[in-house]
């Protein structure tokens, strides 16, 4: 998995940005406008993308479908009468064609539609009805953020590196617990435990499956910023230029905000995110200091839960509570980065299962001088756990790694706790 | 010298050692006996620091066993457990340097054993791929690679074929010769009498005896003797008359014979050799003294028996 996984990683990268949006790129429309509405006009600037040809005659989308002489055309549109009161037209394609050309179709259907809107209902030029129906923009701005420093899909990359997080944490917490487990079931631990105090063997093993953790963390992170760099300058080039992309402008000139975050989306979400969000020279200090922290301390659980088990399979249903707080760290970060200043959002900062993601989002989100008092102060909160935690697995540790096939239970442990 | 003082352990509130004290003289061998469940395990893991005791203490040449005794200590649990992905060598190295050792010494020791024991060849084969009787033999090696001054041997010779047995209580020999003390907890009674000094009797987690083998013997003795002679038994019959008991005889050829008699009274040695003299031709007699596992028996029933009055 050294290898392969940070492969398996920019394969999938490769295929997002090669294969994002599949749909057919080129189109020949026929538009049947029996009512003449459009003038045998859409755009007087054709393009190669997409071809239209009128057709004075009403047309089903059945004797499109099955009709010999209409195969030679992807798609069309049915123009009614009265697109110009009810604004609808409908497009019937064979093949889905790709969102670019979606959006460019659209942008010039609608262009048409209004043109001849304005000739039919107003004594208005296009340039002055246009300037009149920009709409009303309404800006929801922090009055602390009167910047909006904090953006939203910011929050994205600290979204990101907590998951990695979680994700290292649950694959590696998995770890300690399996080899816990091994060394009760083959005997080996009485051996070990001669030698060394169970307390040290607990650290050792937590700290040694940690380092390979780490190393195979960054592994993976050169691996993966090799192959991006590579992809951004030797084979996607193109699609790092948000000039090159169309959509983005057709969306923006109709001011249709929904097309202009669904164009954009593919251009921000991923590239923007990657190569111009991330400040990685904040975040990643943070992500690993929390890295290591976080893992202490969800380290403590599983290998309680390896020394206590009474077989390798026995604590298998201990696993389930550390996996679903694994798993409200996620919706901790999405309710941070929505609702930064609700109580829930407060909570999952200081809640110690949840804290690493937050603290990611936080920084990834907030100016980092605001935040550094928060984020020095949350650390400390969960180092405390950790210590405090690790403290209690080693008691578990101590008590219970030399006890073997029993069935673990809630008193088992709580007797094991007790005990000094 | 190791010496237990008072040791209790108990586990959820029952006793699994109540207020065992002994001593272990160095040099020696001693033999920890006890019927399963007695407390053996529990005293052994106290002695290796791996548990602790509730109560009372344990020294070592006088001074209160620490961790800084774990080097001179050597373990072999009755459970046997090695890493079943590593091969021999670094398994064993990775021991050794646990117990102390530098990485260079660990490597030169277990070359060394392993060469003594006729198995370099196993160095780079991973444990996985060892059979019972090989992977026993590994962890022997593990017990004894950093050379300490006390080991503790929980069933050692268990999983060992009868060569190998020999291998292993010739190399316990040899290790007791060299000044090392050696606690061996086995339920091969034949192998206490060869080797044990000194054995101490566990039983329902106390200590109920504690002395050497030969004394154990003794003090166990039932008055029989073990006589060989040649000529007929009618003479035996007459020679032993009402002071002696004939109990068994084992026919050996050529009018020559092996019987068991027991004494009657207050009859010694001196009387039946009197009593057989000049009335069959004596090749040999001697007192026979109950065996470990016949002296092991007879300990723990009087013990049954006084705890059921």
């Amino acid at each position: 998995m050294l290898i392969l996984g940070p492969l398996l990683i920019l394969l999938f990268t490769y295929f997002l940005l090669k294969f994002g949006d599949q749909g057919k790129n080129s189109l020949r429309v026929l538009i049947a406008d029996p009512a003449n509405l459009f003038d045998n006009k859409i755009t007087s600037h054709p393009s190669q993308a997409v071809e239209y040809l009128f057709y004075d005659t009403y047309l089903d989308y059945e004797e499109f479908r099955d009709g010999n002489r209409f195969k030679e055309f992807d798609a069309f549109v049915e123009i009614n009468e009265k697109v110009l009161q009810n604004k609808t037209v409908k497009l019937f394609y064979r093949e889905s064609p790709s969102l670019d050309i979606k959006m460019k179709i659209k942008f010039e259907l609608e262009r048409r539609t209004e043109e001849r809107m304005i000739a039919e209902f107003t004594d208005l030029s296009i340039d002055r009805f246009r300037q009149l129906k920009q709409p009303l923009n309404v800006d929801f701005i922090n009055v602390y953020d009167p910047k909006n420093q904090a953006d939203n899909n910011r929050g994205w990359v600290g979204i990101f590196f907590g998951s990695l997080i979680l994700f290292f944490i649950g694959l590696f917490g998995m770890t300690i617990l399996r080899s816990t487990s091994k060394d009760k079931s083959n005997r080996v631990v009485e051996v070990i435990l001669a030698s060394v105090r169970s307390s040290d063997l607990m650290l050792g093993k937590i700290i040694g499956i940690g380092l390979s953790a780490l190393v195979q963390l960054v592994i993976w992170s050169v691996f993966v910023v090799i192959g991006l760099v590579i992809f951004k300058e030797f084979i996607f080039t193109d699609i790092f230029d948000p000039s090159n992309y169309e959509g983005i402008q057709y969306a923006s000139d109709i001011k249709n905000d929904i097309l202009l975050n669904a164009s954009s989306s593919r251009y921000n979400a991923f590239i923007d995110l990657i190569f111009h969000r991330i400040n990685y020279g904040v975040i990643l200090p943070v992500f690993f200091i929390f890295f290591l922290v976080s893992y202490f301390f969800y380290a403590a659980f599983f290998m309680a839960i390896g020394a206590t088990s009474g077989s390798e399979s026995d604590g298998q249903q201990f696993v389930i509570p550390i996996f679903c707080l694994l798993l409200l760290s996620f919706y901790a970060g999405f309710v941070d980065m929505y609702y930064p200043d609700s109580f829930l959002a407060t909570f999952f900062a200081y809640f110690p299962f949840t804290a690493a993601m937050t603290v990611l989002v936080n920084v990834s989100t907030a100016s980092s001088a605001s935040g550094l008092v928060q984020v020095l102060f949350v650390l400390l909160i969960l180092l405390c756990h950790a210590f405090i935690f690790l403290k209690i697995a080693a008691r578990l540790v101590k008590n219970g790694i030399l006890n073997s096939g029993h069935r673990l239970n809630l008193s088992t442990i709580w007797l094991w706790l007790k005990k000094s | 010298m190791i010496t237990i003082s008072h040791v209790s352990k108990s586990f959820n509130r029952k006793a699994a050692l109540e207020d065992v004290s002994l001593t272990i003289e160095s040099a020696q061998i001693y033999g920890l006996l006890g019927p399963n469940g007695a407390g053996k395990t529990t005293l052994i893991r106290i002695i290796n620091q791996i548990i602790q005791a509730d109560r009372g203490s344990i020294q070592v040449d006088g001074k209160l066993l620490t961790e800084n005794h774990w080097k001179d200590f050597g373990y072999l649990p009755e459970e046997r457990g090695l890493y079943k992905a590593m091969c021999v060598s670094d398994m064993l190295v990775f021991i050794a340097c646990l117990r102390g050792l530098t990485r260079h010494d660990a490597r030169n020791n277990v070359k060394h054993w392993l060469a003594k024991f006729d198995i370099s060849s196993w160095s780079k084969t991973k444990i996985e791929s060892l059979s019972k009787g090989m992977a026993q033999k590994v962890q022997f090696i593990a017990a004894v690679v950093h050379q300490p001054t006390y080991l503790i041997l929980d069933e050692p010779l268990s999983g060992f074929d009868p060569i190998n047995v020999d291998l292993i209580l010739s190399e316990l020999k040899a290790m007791k010769a060299e000044g090392k003390t050696i606690i061996l907890s086995t339920h091969n009674m034949k192998s206490v009498e060869e080797i044990c000094d000194q054995v101490g009797l566990l039983h329902k987690s106390r200590l109920i005896v504690e002395d050497t083998v030969h004394k154990l013997r003794e003090n166990q003795r039932r008055g029989e003797f073990v006589v060989r002679f040649s000529g007929n038994m009618i003479a035996l019959a007459n020679a032993l008359w009402t002071e002696f008991e004939l109990f068994e005889t084992l026919e050996l050829g050529d009018n020559r014979f092996q019987i068991i008699v027991k004494q009657r009274g207050e009859r010694s040695f001196e009387d039946l050799a009197s009593n057989l003299m000049g009335k069959i031709k004596l090749e040999s007699i001697a007192e026979r003294l109950p065996s470990m596992q016949e002296v092991f028996l007879g300990l723990i029933a009087k013990e049954e028996e006084k705890n059921e009055e």
